[in-house]
């Protein structure tokens, strides 16, 4: 078993995903995601003491229970490595993806329709512009690049920004320059509504399969959002998307976004990271692009569960020789099933509907 | 050949010429100031620039336009003519707090350095060129910005070193992406640096020849706008005005005297007038002579009439003639004949040293403006009375505001003048619910009912004096205005029954409970799932339950009550199951494929909201209280409600991430969720268990009223779901913390009128939520919703009371019941608008009648751009600047003025002609206006969709843009009409128009708050993605086969 000598960071992400027929069908510009067979993916990074990454562990080293009862891997894949099948008798019609990272964003368009290269991420950058921003804002925008030129190259970026609304600067994409454009096109300015807007992200993130995060980049207040952050931590466990946070020290000096950061981060797989200077800026960009690098995605299909609210997943590393090291990991996510409607919409998991291009000026 | 149009002209011309403001062909002055120009760009509504500048009236802006209008936050796609004038806006309301000037315009003014220091480095070619890594470093320099790693290596990138300049390049969009590929050895850069020539009104001498109270020396006029506020608005103003009027000003009284004055015009400048050396004054020729005695001076002085208009009153006298000036040419004939206008301005104009009328950002007294405008007039001209005098009189005495309206309410007086004079007394106080707005009310509520069923005194009374209190619940009645008065009365009594309840809770469930039921029946009658001729009788049923509440158990039955009588009156049958009930709301039993196909949409998008809002089924709850009622009659609990009570305590709360603690620190008054703590803490199966008695039995059925009220109320949400919409489906919280009794806020008022917006921006307050009744709802669920709505501009302006408004339009109107012919019909009516229009560039007197229609509708500048461009043929441009609603009204008022003429315009007038005679019911303007108009709650009291035919309201205190967007009627209208083009069938609007909306309100790209041009030019863009079917959700709606 190798041990690389980086930053410890332990991750997991957990979420549906659509393993087959991912059908979308517009309803007022909203694709509905119809989940023919769900999946719950968890990307989990484990460290040792120190803090460096444990790599090479199988499959056989993880146990997942939900709500208490014992659950099946059925994919398993580390890193940037191909994701292997491992149950033998898939639920009809299920297919496995081999490429975590493919699949097509579907309904949102604008983003690029690619199959992601193997093992890679879609990541979601979320730069908070609002006026608490000001001050350092052409930093973080030094920042954001670096970290854009950084991430490996299966990975897919797109770039968001926001005040009291969203824009969707760079679709999800491939192409850096693209997304360097978009960074560099941001305007500072006005309220900020940073859980609406992060709410919106993670609805697009949540389209997509294979690894997904959303970076958010900010400063912390949050004078305008209409949606309280537990809905977003809520929708983004339950859609299996990582939730990065980088904020400057301002944050830290309001204790609200300091909790809401932490505990967001952690509930969703991400991480928190509250920065001196742009260096420490740099720093957690570098660290967030390790822990992509890093995880290990699994999934399982759920035993049959009769609870309709909150299910409990844990997941520990078995056998003597795994058990020191860490995980961090979601601990569930809300199944919400439809009681009412009844065609193929899934409340949680529509998106609206984002403009093609969107670049701004 | 002899025009069949041809009519006899002169005298009418004369008319024209003294009554609108467009030149009527009479005019050489507006003749010799267009020839002036070369060519002149077609330019927006907001600019009248052009044809007052001659070919070289320029001024250079430093840098790209692009850049510029970036860091001015100006929207990009404003026309070069409007560059000044919104420059000159900006600096005047974002440039200064107090005297200081705020980091927007230190930042806009380092930006004009930095971009006169790139200019230099680009040379006289403008333009920037990078080739080798020796060039780049003077550019850095200024950028702000230096490289990591080597120059032409691949890992070469840019990182701040000036961060001040650095936020210039950045914020003005200067291509730094580009830049760094060339130094990371790509090709060389070129980046096209040339300034940018804009015009301005007059010339830029006589501008900087204007002296004003700031010293500022210099011969730019972009520096001098920059630093003196003051010139600034008087340019903004002057660029607002109608061209003709605005160039007789320049002369006299010459545009230094007109600086102190510039907060006036600013407000009430764009509706003076001046033509045919006259001043054109509300009311025409006729209201010259009272006028000049109000003024002083002649409206043939022009400028010293103006400046007179003015001075008068701290501009108290402009603001009563602007709002003169705004109404319809039938409104200001009642206000100015010669025995009226003095009496009125003097009890409006006040008689202390009260504030001026240029005082705030929006313009005061808007009730003025809402009284001129909508004051209801008998058949006989008088002054419509609601009730009688006395009953006015009654409220007047308690007139805290006017010592002088009360004196008159105490006396013997009964002259409706002198109510009419107290009523326009009142009218700059700033109450939202006062007398005047009363008066204003119950007035429109006896214009929508049938003559000689005026309401009655007493009726009147019982609303007037319970206005305050209750007014926004009035509402529904000028929707239905067969509701008689026993059904009026009967409906305060039960309100003030309920509004007596002590105990808290059960207030809040009864207002919850009572307010959904009634909502319910308002969207099935507004349907028409309710017959007409059961309004009345039904409504009385639904009410009554609720005259006697005491208990939680009889709330319970008072709802379940109410809710059968609502499903009765719908179909007959009291009991639905929630399914049913919802296919109901979705609209009237549809017979086609198509009509079903949306309904059927339109059911399932209602009830993905209450599965978002995990709430419990109407089914169960139903179920349950009736096996309660048959336990309590003798009967035993059934072995099957368990399972049922059961399912009241699924619900769970979202997974916290704050403690209780940290909520009471942190969200102190904000974050209070009683009724849902209360509802998790019951548990009815447990004590289904061990109730045997009655009492108990009742008790049980009691804890279910929390429920029933958040099921109900979320069958209201569900159905004013606004396009594009979020928190309703994401927080399952929304609907059960609706507080509508008020408990979660100390010392509210007002719990019976339309809810407030509570909790936005506090992350620990569990969500926004609403505070009041359910009037007003799809407005203000517009209003939590609009936010996720993302623009496609950065820099978007998407202002918080237009939008709303637009989505409520959206979505309260349906179409269910709207044929193939009044779809085509009111296409028709736009397209044969354009054809008049084209027709009337090449006729004369077409066209001066046409003007003199739109004259009504538009503000002057914008009537005389249309009038220039017809003028010079150019119906095409004239067009651009004409609204669907204006086409609309133009049509229908020429056919009515003039049928003879109409159906000779050409072959789409016959068509509607034609159209008209077959089916002269469905293409009538009663009808098409309830179509495809749109609810008026505040402008009209009213939700009753209609086409209002007013000018475009401009911003006003306490109103901010709410009356401006309700004075927005087109979008509806032209919607109508891409579909009918486009061979969609009417049911199809239920689907089409939210999205379209949506759409449109992603594109709309404003820099002011009264930017009516960018909501048409969004609503335009927007009907061209669809026609070339770009708007991909709502192109897989199919049209019909023809």
């Amino acid at each position: 078993m190798a041990k690389k000598q980086f930053l410890l960071l332990v991750c997991v992400f957990a979420g549906f995903v659509a393993i087959s027929g991912i059908q979308t069908a517009a309803q007022q510009g909203e694709p509905n995601i119809h989940v023919v067979v769900e999946m719950v993916q968890l990307n989990v990074a484990v460290t040792d003491n120190k803090g460096n990454y444990v790599t090479g562990l199988r499959p056989q080293d993880f146990s997942i229970t939900e709500d208490g009862v014992p659950e099946k891997l059925a994919t398993f894949g580390e890193g940037d490595g191909p994701t292997r099948r491992l149950m033998e008798n898939l639920p009809s019609g299920t297919e496995v993806s081999a490429e975590p990272g493919g699949g097509e964003p579907a309904g949102i368009p604008g983003h690029e329709a690619l199959d992601a290269p193997a093992g890679g991420a879609n990541v979601f950058i979320l730069f908070d512009t609002s006026n608490y921003m000001y001050r350092g804002f052409v930093f973080a925008q030094d920042a954001i690049a670096d970290f854009v030129r950084s991430l490996e190259n299966a990975d897919r970026i797109a770039l968001y920004s926001y005040s009291r609304d969203l824009s969707r600067a760079a679709p999800l994409t491939s192409d850096r320059s693209q997304v360097l454009r978009g960074v560099r096109a941001t305007v500072a300015g006005d309220d900020a509504a940073l859980y609406n807007c992060l709410l919106l992200t993670v609805k697009d993130a949540a389209q997509l399969t294979g690894k997904k995060v959303v970076v958010v980049f900010s400063n912390g207040p949050d004078n305008a959002s209409m949606v309280p952050p537990e809905d977003v931590a809520e929708l983004a466990q339950s859609t299996g998307t990582s939730i990065y946070m980088i904020s400057t020290r301002l944050a830290q000096l309001e204790p609200v976004s300091t909790a809401v950061f932490e505990r967001m981060t952690k509930a969703t797989g991400g991480k928190a990271y509250f920065a001196k200077n742009w260096k420490d800026e740099q720093k957690a960009f570098a660290s967030i692009r390790d822990d992509l690098a890093h995880l290990y995605s699994l999934s399982y299909y759920p035993q049959a569960n009769l609870n309709h609210g909150w299910r409990a997943i844990t997941v520990k590393l078995v056998g003597d020789h795994v058990k020191k090291y860490h995980i961090r990991t979601r601990d569930g996510y809300r199944w919400e099933p439809r009681r009412f409607a009844s065609g193929a919409t899934r409340s949680s998991l529509e998106s609206p509907h984002a403009p093609a291009g969107g670049t701004g000026q | 050949m002899k025009s069949p149009l041809r009519f006899p002209a002169s005298l009418f011309r004369i008319f024209l010429a003294l009554c609108f403001c467009f030149s009527a062909a009479t005019i050489g002055f507006a003749e010799s100031a267009s020839d002036a120009v070369n060519s002149p760009s077609k330019s927006s509504p907001q600019a009248n620039v052009s044809l007052l500048s001659d070919s070289r009236a320029v001024v250079t802006i430093p840098g790209p336009l692009r850049s510029f209008l970036r860091m001015a936050g100006i929207s990009q796609k404003v026309s070069p003519e409007e560059v000044l004038p919104l420059l000159a806006r900006e600096v005047f309301f974002l440039g200064y707090r107090g005297a200081t000037p705020t980091e927007f315009l230190i930042l806009l003014n380092r930006y004009v350095s930095q971009a006169r220091e790139l200019s230099a480095l680009a040379g006289s070619a403008g333009v920037i060129r990078v080739s080798s890594c020796a060039e780049v470093e003077p550019l850095l320099h200024i950028l702000g910005y230096r490289i990591r790693e080597k120059c032409g290596q691949s890992n070469a990138s840019l990182f701040t070193s000036d961060p001040e300049r650095a936020f210039l390049t950045i914020d003005s969009g200067f291509p730094l992406t580009d830049l760094e590929q060339t130094i990371q050895g790509g090709k060389p850069f070129v980046y096209e640096y040339s300034s940018t020539t804009v015009p301005v009104l007059f010339t830029e001498d006589d501008w900087i020849a204007v002296k004003s109270s700031r010293k500022v020396d210099t011969k730019n006029l972009i520096d001098r706008l920059l630093r003196d506020p003051d010139l600034a608005l008087l340019y903004w103003a002057c660029s607002r005005m109608d061209n003709d009027t605005v160039a007789a000003l320049r002369t006299s009284p010459g545009l230094e005297k007109l600086v102190p004055f510039a907060p006036l015009l600013n407000f009430y400048g764009s509706e003076i007038c001046i033509r045919s050396a006259h001043v054109i004054v509300p009311g025409g020729p006729d209201a010259e002579v009272a006028w000049k005695d109000l003024v002083g001076v002649s409206s043939e002085a022009q400028g010293d009439f103006v400046l007179h208009l003015l001075k008068k009153d701290r501009g108290w006298l402009v603001a009563f003639f602007d709002a003169l000036s705004h109404t319809s040419q039938a409104q200001q004939a009642h206000f100015t004949n010669v025995h009226l206008l003095k009496p009125l301005y003097l009890a409006f104009r006040p008689s202390d040293n009260s504030a001026g009328a240029a005082k705030g950002v929006f313009r005061p007294a808007p009730t003025l403006l809402l009284l001129l405008t909508r004051l209801q007039f008998d058949p006989d001209g008088e002054i419509h009375v609601p009730g009688n005098i006395q009953v006015w009189k009654e409220i007047l005495r308690q007139a805290p505001d006017s010592k002088r309206v009360a004196k008159w309410a105490r006396g013997k007086n009964n002259d409706p003048q002198q109510l009419l004079e107290s009523m326009f007394s009142l009218c700059r106080a700033s109450a939202e619910s006062g007398p005047v707005q009363a008066f204003l009310s119950l007035g429109e509520l006896d214009a929508m009912r049938h003559r000689g069923q005026a309401l009655k005194p007493d009726t009147v009374g019982l609303l007037a004096s319970t206005f305050a209190q209750f007014s926004d619940q009035y509402l529904i009645f000028s929707e239905f205005p067969s509701l008689d008065d026993v059904s009026i009365t009967r409906f305060v009594r039960v309100v003030e029954s309920i509004d007596k309840i002590h105990n808290h809770t059960l207030r809040g469930n009864a207002m919850g409970i009572f307010q959904a039921d009634v909502g319910l029946w308002q969207i099935l009658a507004r349907q028409e799932q309710i017959r007409s001729a059961d309004l009345n009788q039904s409504w009385q049923k639904v009410i009554a339950p609720f005259s006697n509440i005491n208990s939680a158990a009889v709330l319970f039955n008072a709802g379940r009550t109410s809710l059968e009588e609502v499903l009765r009156a719908a179909t007959g049958e009291p009991h639905k199951s929630q399914d049913e009930i919802v296919s109901l709301l979705a609209g009237p039993a549809q017979h086609d494929v198509e009509g079903q196909r949306v309904q059927a949409e339109l059911a399932d998008r209602m009830r993905s909201i209450l599965d978002g809002q995990r709430l419990v089924s109407l089914d169960t709850l139903l179920a349950l209280g009736k096996g309660l009622d048959e336990a309590a009659r003798g009967g035993t609990t059934p072995d099957g409600l368990m399972p049922l009570a059961g399912e009241l305590r699924e619900f769970e709360m979202p997974r916290p991430i704050f403690t209780s603690n940290e909520r009471t620190e942190w969200a102190v008054g904000v974050y209070n969720n009683r009724h849902t703590d209360l509802e998790m803490k019951a548990n009815v199966g447990k004590l289904m268990e061990s109730a045997h008695s009655r009492a108990q039995l009742d008790e049980v059925r009691g804890r279910l009223t929390p429920f029933l009220r958040d099921t109900l109320v979320g069958m209201n949400y569900a159905y004013y779901e606004p396009p594009g919409a979020q928190i309703l489906r994401v927080n399952p919280l929304l609907v059960r913390s609706h507080d509508f009794s008020g408990d979660t806020v100390i010392g509210i008022e007002g719990v019976w009128q339309a809810p407030r917006l509570f909790g936005a921006g506090s992350p620990a307050g569990g969500g926004a939520h609403l505070i009041g009744s359910l009037a007003d709802l799809p407005y203000v669920l517009a209003e939590i919703e609009q936010d996720f709505i993302a623009p496609d501009h950065i820099q978007a302006l998407i202002w918080r009371e237009l939008v709303p408004a637009l989505l409520t339009n959206s979505i309260l109107p349906r179409w269910w019941d709207v044929s193939r012919n009044e779809l085509h019909a009111v296409a028709l009516y736009q397209r044969a608008g354009e054809e008049l229009l084209s027709v009337s560039a090449k006729n004369e007197d077409v066209r001066n009648r046409v003007l003199a229609i739109l004259s009504d509708h538009m503000l002057p500048q914008r009537l005389g751009m249309v009038e220039r461009d017809l003028r010079e043929r150019r119906p095409t441009e004239a067009l651009s600047a004409v609204t669907p609603a204006d086409m609309f009204y133009l049509t229908a008022e020429f056919r009515q003025k003039f049928p003879a003429d109409f159906g000779s315009l050409g072959p789409l007038s016959q068509e509607l002609d034609s159209l008209s005679r077959l089916h002269p019911t469905q293409v009538s303007w009663t009808r098409l206006s309830r179509d495809f108009g749109v609810p008026h709650p505040v402008l009209a009291q009213s939700y009753a969709r209609e086409l209002l035919n007013v000018k475009p309201f401009p911003a006003l205190a306490g109103f901010s843009s709410r009356l401006m967007a309700e004075s927005w009627d087109s979008t509806n209208l032209y919607w109508a009409r891409l579909a009918d083009e486009m061979n969609y069938s009417p049911v199809a609007l239920n689907r089409l128009v939210p999205e379209l909306t949506r759409r449109m309100v992603q594109r709309i790209f404003a820099t002011d708050t009264e930017d009516f041009p960018a909501v048409l030019r969004a609503m335009q863009e927007t009907g061209e993605e669809f026609r070339k079917g770009k708007v991909v959700s709502v192109s897989m709606t199919s049209p019909s086969t023809p």
